[in-house]
């Protein structure tokens, strides 16, 4: 009887072989990259060159986050505050801490202090803080309990899902517009309230966008 | 494997295709432009190792490619009124000759990235030419001065305020003499009373002023006819009636943009009522310009014949006005041997007569003083609306400097600004001329030819960085501000000029604020922040005409038209749209914009006439045009389906303009340059533009183009006569961006008369397919633009389209509160044809706002130009005979830039969905999702999809090969022009316009913070303007929300002259297009019925109407025939 299979099948069996080896590993380090909170930075928590508290100052101190996030509710970028509003009280309050030996050198020499970015979103991302602050969504919706951190952590995915989640069903997430800065604000549970929450997004027209045009240029 | 030599069975779908005629090739490979697809340089087997090395580099990095740690440096201390993430305006002004071109500059923390105009000053409307647009580039340009040097070794700042101390002191002596300047004429008041007071202290000093292409001709001529140097201002605006003698007004000349504003509106048609109210132009012209491209009657002429042509149009003017009967026969004496259509002249004479009062005459710059002469009279007998001011002459030339030069009297010679070097009149031989200067001192911009002649060179600071003010053509004080303190050690001319001057002060902000307190200016910050002193234009005056001082000028001038032929040329010198005089030729923006008419971009060539290429053909033997031979002649398909294939009749090589060398020579010196067939140009007129060919201007410009200032004499700077062309057997690549020269029959851009258009005000949606084709929308044809917009009905569409009006599926808040849900606004655009000139200010506007890059020539020549907006030029003629470049032609203009259409046929091919529809009718594109398919470049019918081929943004031009090994450096300074909030596109990325998203969103955003906890979130209309709507001087391009019939974008839509370009694809574009009218005189000679597009649409489609009630009315077209006689 003729040979029914070709010569070549024999290297058939080592072939699959090497193919699932390949494939396994592209999964395996493709999870590994992908899918574990490490790739969206959940968790990230560097050590920032001036150890800045926010919850003694935010949470226990209770300064509003505008007082130095100046210009959070009229431009795109939240801006992280130069050193004369860091001199501004500590010009005054612990004039002398050897902690603040940086800041004061900043605001003498004119250096910026390097800070540490925990926050960022792609650069083809255009996320615009103003029009979130000024629409009922507060800060801890993306940055988490920011008040009750002593080091300041990435909270949130801050992933394109993560962004749609809110865009899809913003009576979820919005607040009254005068709670926004109240990061202890706690989301009533009853009818009557969260009917008015409800309400909140019909009647300022809230119709956040869900096509690229929205995020992207 | 070699294409050609294939192994194994051949099949073959056509005779073409089985002899693989180069046609077929062609057609087959046409799916790009040009040689856009094909990698050359590179095969596949290098590629695939290159590509391979740098996989394998790219799996070494995956472990450390988490993203990397990275630093917020906030400033130390918060500087006041600067707000990251927000955008700063300032007012100032692009300094010109003539006139400045108020602005308002957008930075970003500092960085001046756009130019746009002032909408303060009325004349420009907030509209600026496509040099002002450009001029931001200059600032960030990697080859301007960054230091000032001494032959070559480098001057500190402080040693160059020593040298302009040393020469206060060598001078102080002989009271100035042999301190000689040239400078740029300059509008700054601070600087005339700079040099009023150098002229108090060295009174023995000379001043001159040059500047290469001069346009104060008319102000001589006033000047010698009355007395005073007067600036005459026609209101265009105002005008019924215009002649233009080869004055190209809407295209060239500084403060101009008042003009075509002025003009724009004169022609500007709200309905068929309104049609008969539209100004007429006529245009006699030498070259081909958007001034005769607008005309309704236009008569090529030679620039040497106009002066015959103005005295006999001035005869016939004033005779029928009972003017002065000397003057009269005076006039007829000069027009004598004046070869012209004595009726075209009568009856546009008896045309601006009857409208006197209404009716105005200009002529070009270059023409001589005579001819400026007579138009002030024949004005002035027609009451015409021109304002005239008297402006300041400077009263020496380059000529006088050279003079002085040659005696060996100059010990210090001072160059402020220019490039005399470069673009002298070529028998002052200034090279030569410089040299005998004891020391010269050179204030420029950037190293450049002059440079290299002076002793020292002070590097010169940009607009962007000064302080200065200006006047504007009508004499408005405007400011010049600083946007960026000078990024390199450079100064001003003020800041020159001051020292030497030895004033108290030498800080510019100073001297300025100093100088609007003198003339009477009260609030500086109001000046600075409107970006103009109202009500500082200079008091118009009433010219005062000395008959007898025309009448000596006319005798001195040589008015004996000479007889031009192919042997005894007339060349034209004139500014090139890429470089203007010289001084964009480093600037890659203006480089690659392609040229209104010629549409050539990276080069000039010898502009000459059909008639004269054929005639120089049949002499010498040399072939201009290809023989001719349709490109596919065998095929059945083409032939039954268009009638015959169309032909371009220049050579092309698939995209690839083949230019043949010539030699030009006039007055015995002698170029050699490739040569380019225009149709409209006079017969025997030969246009050379200036300002290419550098060979000092940097790496952008240096070898760019041919350099015709060694033609140019200073007794002829605008034209001369008696040149001749000997053709050579050389060929040159010309990157030519557009070579069609017809519409292929469609009716894309359509026209009709006034007098047409207003007994049949549907015309434009008579032509074109649609027409026959059942309606778009089915039974959902009648229901207005906004209810279109919004619910985007099916009609007879197979598929079902996507609704604008609800919510998306996935969101639960909306359902049972239907009703509540706030409308989307719906962008759209519209672009009135009418007013559109070719300005191509909308191109370079669109290239600064939205970080696209330039490519080079070489990629220009592969169809790889990015441009998202592309100003298509279409020529037609009165008879189209495929085989012939036609003579004459109109000119049309069309702006195209992605139509977003609502059914886009780009979206539905995209395999990646990285371009999809939003909500708000935009076609967006989302670069990160692309994978360069190019699938949607393919399906779009309009051509409106550019390809990043190679990393224009990372790499320079040159560098695009070098493979990923290759050096990527992205030039610190480039970058610093890139919009913030306009992703800069990488290779692979397919891009296009998208409506100025940035605009929209940034604009949404700012009402919807506003709003805050309220509804008030739609977007006011005129809050949003795209960046080619703001620039165009005449406002052709509208945008806006189409979904609220209030907008100006949705009254302009509801015309009826309102069309889709290829509509019947259905594809539903959001930007339609107004269709253009012309005005012609029936009792022309050369009057016509219709536009010649038209005509020529309906030769070809007219008798095979099918459906009567919509297409065009035959019976009443021949009744109209005959009213129109």
């Amino acid at each position: 009887m003729a040979n029914v299979f070709p010569k070549w099948v024999n290297l058939v069996p080592i072939k699959v072989v090497i193919a699932i080896l390949l494939i396994t590993t592209a999964v395996v380090v493709g999870a590994t990259y992908y899918f574990t909170p490490k790739y969206s930075r959940v968790g990230y928590a560097p050590t920032q060159p001036v150890a800045f508290s926010h919850a003694l100052h935010s949470g226990q101190l209770e300064i509003d986050c505008r007082y130095c996030h100046t210009f959070v509710d009229r431009s795109e970028h939240s801006n992280v505050p130069g050193s004369n509003v860091c001199m501004s009280c500590h010009s005054m309050v612990r004039k002398d801490d050897p902690q603040l030996a940086m800041i004061r050198d900043s605001y003498e020499s004119g250096e910026p202090v390097p800070w540490v970015r925990i926050h960022k979103t792609p650069d083809y991302v255009y996320f615009n803080h103003a029009v979130h602050v000024n629409r009922g969504i507060s800060c801890v919706e993306c940055h988490g309990d920011i008040q009750n951190m002593e080091v300041v952590h990435h909270d949130k995915p801050l992933s394109m899902g993560f962004c749609l989640e809110c865009h899809r069903n913003p009576e979820d997430y919005i607040r009254p517009v005068e709670e926004v800065y109240n990061l202890d604000w706690e989301r009533p549970t009853d009818t009557d309230s969260l009917e008015e929450l409800h309400s909140f997004v019909h009647d300022w027209n809230i119709n956040p966008p869900q096509s690229c045009s929205g995020c992207h240029r | 494997m070699n294409e050609s030599d294939p192994s194994g069975p051949r099949y073959w779908k056509s005779l073409d295709d089985l002899a693989e005629t180069p046609a077929f090739r062609d057609w087959v490979e046409k799916e790009f432009p040009a040689g856009a697809s094909e990698m050359e340089g590179v095969n596949r087997r290098q590629f695939m190792k290159v590509m391979a090395a740098s996989f394998g580099l790219a799996g070494l990095g995956v472990a450390g490619c988490r993203r990397p740690k990275q630093h917020i440096l906030p400033y130390s201390r918060q500087p006041e009124n600067l707000i990251p993430g927000i955008p700063n305006y300032y007012s100032s002004s692009q300094p010109g000759r003539r006139s400045n071109v108020p602005v308002i500059v957008e930075t970003h923390t500092g960085r001046p990235t756009k130019i746009e105009g002032n909408p303060s000053y009325k004349p420009f409307g907030g509209g600026t030419t496509v040099y002002t647009q450009a001029s931001v580039l200059d600032l960030y340009d990697p080859d301007r001065a960054t230091k000032s040097t001494e032959k070559g070794t480098t001057l500190t700042p402080a040693a160059v305020l020593d040298q302009l101390e040393s020469i206060r002191k060598t001078h102080a002596g002989d009271k100035g003499a042999g301190l000689v300047f040239l400078a740029e004429p300059s509008t700054s008041p601070t600087r005339a009373a700079l040099v009023e007071s150098i002229a108090k202290e060295f009174p023995e000093a000379t001043w001159a002023e040059y500047t290469a292409i001069d346009e104060s001709t008319a102000e001589r001529a006033a000047a010698a006819v009355t007395g005073k140097a007067l600036r005459a201002i026609p209101d265009f605006a105002k005008a019924k009636r215009v002649l233009s003698l080869d004055d190209d007004f809407i295209g060239f000349g500084e403060g101009h943009t008042a003009f075509t504003r002025g003009f724009a509106k004169s022609r500007k048609v709200k309905d068929s009522k309104d049609a008969s109210k539209m100004s007429r132009l006529y245009a006699v012209e030498s070259t081909l310009t958007s001034t005769g491209s607008a005309a309704d009657h236009r008569l090529r002429l030679g620039s040497s014949q106009i002066p015959a042509f103005a005295a006999q149009l001035a005869a016939a003017v004033l005779a029928s006005k009972g003017g002065d009967a000397a003057l009269i026969a005076s006039f007829e004496k000069a027009a004598s041997g004046l070869k012209v259509d004595a009726k075209w002249i009568e009856e546009c004479a008896a045309d601006l007569v009857e409208n006197a009062g209404y009716s105005l005459v200009t002529a070009g710059s270059h023409q001589p003083e005579a001819v400026h002469s007579m138009v002030l009279a024949i004005n002035q007998a027609l009451k015409a609306p021109i304002s005239y001011f008297e402006v300041p002459m400077a009263t020496k030339g380059i000529s006088d400097v050279v003079e002085l030069l040659n005696k060996g009297s100059v010990s210090t010679l001072l160059i402020l600004g220019g490039n005399p070097a470069y673009d002298a009149p070529v028998d002052l031989d200034w090279k030569a001329a410089q040299a005998k200067a004891a020391t010269s001192i050179y204030l420029g911009i950037s190293p450049n030819e002059t440079t290299a002649e002076s002793t020292v060179f002070i590097a010169q600071s940009h607009y962007l960085e000064t302080w200065s003010d200006g006047r504007t053509l009508d004499g408005t004080l405007v400011p010049v501000q600083p946007m960026i303190e000078p990024i390199f050690p450079t100064l001003s001319d003020i800041e020159v000029l001051a020292r030497l001057a030895g004033s108290e002060t030498t800080d510019a902000y100073s001297l300025v604020k100093a100088t609007f307190a003198k003339l009477g200016g009260k609030d500086f910050n109001k000046f600075l922040s409107d970006g103009l002193l109202a009500d500082s234009a200079t008091k118009a005056v009433t010219p005062k005409l000395d008959l007898a001082k025309i009448a000596a000028l006319l005798a001195k001038a040589d008015f004996s038209a000479p007889s031009l032929s192919a042997d005894s040329l007339e060349v034209r010198f004139k500014a090139s749209s890429h470089a203007g005089d010289g001084r964009y030729a480093n600037n890659g923006w203006m480089m690659e914009c392609p040229d209104p008419m010629t549409k050539l971009t990276w080069d000039n060539a010898i502009l000459i006439s059909p008639r004269l290429a054929k005639e120089l053909e049949q002499v010498q033997g040399i072939q201009i045009f290809p023989g001719h031979k349709p490109m596919n002649k065998k095929s059945a398909f083409i032939d039954g389906a268009k009638g015959q294939q169309q032909l371009n009749k220049a050579q092309f090589k698939r995209g690839k303009e083949l230019a043949v060398f010539a030699e030009i020579t006039v007055n015995g010196r002698t170029m050699k340059a490739p040569i380019h067939v225009v149709p409209g140009m006079a017969n025997y007129t030969v246009e050379l533009p200036l300002g290419l060919g550098r060979s000092n201007a940097g790496r952008v410009g240096t070898g760019v183009g041919f350099d015709f200032y060694g033609l140019r004499s200073s007794d002829a700077l605008g034209f001369a006569t008696g040149a001749s062309i000997k053709l050579t057997n050389e060929e040159y690549l010309l990157a030519n961006t557009q070579e069609h020269w017809s519409m292929e029959g469609r009716a894309i851009v359509r026209e009709g008369t006034a007098v047409y258009y207003k007994k049949n005000p549907e015309f434009a949606n008579q032509m074109g397919v649609e027409s026959h084709a059942p309606a778009n929308y089915g039974k959902d044809d009648d229901k207005s633009l906004q209810d279109k917009a919004q619910h985007n009905y099916r009609g007879n569409s197979a598929y079902e389209h996507p609704t604008f009006s609800k919510p998306d599926p996935n969101v639960k808040i909306w359902k049972g509160n239907e009703d509540k849900f706030p409308k989307t606004q719906q962008w759209g655009m519209s672009i009135d044809l009418n007013s559109c000139f070719g300005c191509s200010a909308c191109v370079v506007a669109c290239q600064s706002e939205n970080n696209i890059p330039i490519v080079g020539k070489d990629q220009v020549l592969r169809g790889r130009e990015m441009h998202w907006m592309r100003l298509d030029r279409y020529f037609s003629a009165a008879e189209y005979d495929q085989s012939e470049v036609p003579e004459d032609v109109q000119v049309s203009f069309m702006g195209v830039s992605c139509q977003h259409c609502e059914n886009a046929p780009c979206e539905s091919v995209c395999p990646v969905n990285a371009t999809v529809h939003d909500k708000q009718g935009l076609n967006t594109m989302a670069y990160n999702r692309c994978v360069g398919t190019r699938y949607c470049a393919n399906n779009c019918p309009y051509k409106v999809r550019r390809f990043n081929f190679l990393d224009w943004n990372k790499r320079k031009i040159g560098e695009f090969y070098k493979g990923p090994l290759g050096p990527v450096d992205e030039p610190e300074l480039e970058k610093m022009q890139k919009n913030p909030n306009v992703t800069v596109r990488m290779r692979g990325v397919m891009e296009k316009c998208t409506y100025c998203t940035q605009r929209i969103e940034a604009a949404k955003i700012a009402q919807k913070s506003a709003a805050g906890a309220s509804g008030d979130i739609f977007v006011r209309d005129g809050a949003i303007k795209t960046a080619c709507q703001q620039v165009c001087p005449t406002d052709a391009i509208r945008f806006g929300d189409i979904a609220d019939p209030n907008t100006e974008v949705s009254k302009a839509k509801a015309s009826d002259r309102n069309y889709s370009v290829l509509g019947y694809l259905n594809v539903r574009p959001r930007t339609t297009y107004l269709a253009r009218l012309r005005n012609p005189n029936p009792k022309m000679p050369d009057a016509y019925e219709k536009p010649f597009a038209y005509a020529q649409y309906k030769k070809r489609y007219g008798s095979s109407g099918s459906s009567p009630s919509k297409h065009d009315d035959h019976s009443d077209h021949k009744e109209e025939a005959h009213s129109a006689h």
